[in-house]
């Protein structure tokens, strides 16, 4: 029962107002504030599939234009793919990162890490304006 | 959902479009001897880097399996490229 159905219930009780004047009130609040459909407020929030990126060059004459739809499920696939790489090898990717200046330890990347990074990325949109280029990157 | 169609398209520079479909599971069944031989490839060099061979199959078709609807299209200027999974 939302508020403004309480006061008038509450004002009825009180005597300050009539049945029938209650009735029309809780009509004109229902008319107002239409319920959601059955099974709506239930309902989750769908999660997001695709990652999105989108970018549109015009420097030059002719414009670029990049558009790439990646489902998530392959960033899940991958990361499971990167927990097969034997220790030997992980040292040294790890070494060569870290000397171009990218200091990520593969090894702690697990795949219950990148389902929660996956969760949040619904929310996440990356929206650059230039006068020269345009890039989006978004989740779908 | 297992891919079923690889579409590519590419624009040449004179403006004409050409267009290849891939169907996935006959272009397997025609390619399978040579699948059959990367998968062997694939097991002797788990036995030599001491990684389990079951479970990087499972991570490679998790992989493969993952790529349905993968799109994409790049343009630059007279060139185009679109590659789809479906």
């Amino acid at each position: 029962m939302n508020e403004q159905r309480r006061q008038i219930l509450e004002m009825l009780a009180e005597g300050k107002i009539t049945a029938d004047e209650a009735e029309r009130l809780i009509d004109a609040v229902g008319r107002e504030q239409p319920e959601p459909p059955p099974g709506a407020a239930l309902r989750p929030k769908s999660r997001p599939k695709y990652l999105r990126v989108l970018m549109v060059d015009n420097s030059a004459e002719e414009p670029s234009r990049v558009n790439i739809r990646v489902p998530l499920q392959l960033l899940r696939a991958g990361v499971r793919l990167a927990s097969l790489i034997p220790p030997q090898a992980l040292t040294r990717i790890n070494a060569a990162l870290d000397k171009s200046g990218v200091p990520i330890d593969l090894g702690q990347i697990k795949p219950q890490d990148i389902e929660e990074v996956i969760e949040q990325l619904d929310d996440v949109t990356v929206d650059i304006d230039d006068p020269d280029a345009k890039v989006q990157v978004f989740c779908e | 959902m297992i891919p079923r169609l690889v579409t590519l398209r590419y624009r040449r520079p004179d403006g004409r479009w050409r267009r290849l479909y891939v169907p996935v599971l006959p272009a397997a069944l025609v390619l399978s001897p040579l699948l059959l031989l990367a998968v062997l490839a694939g097991l002797v060099a788990c036995r030599v880097t001491k990684v389990s061979p079951v479970g990087a199959l499972r991570c490679t078709g998790q992989l493969l399996w993952a790529l349905t609807g993968t799109r994409i299209e790049l343009e630059d200027s007279q060139t185009a490229l679109l590659i789809s999974v479906r």
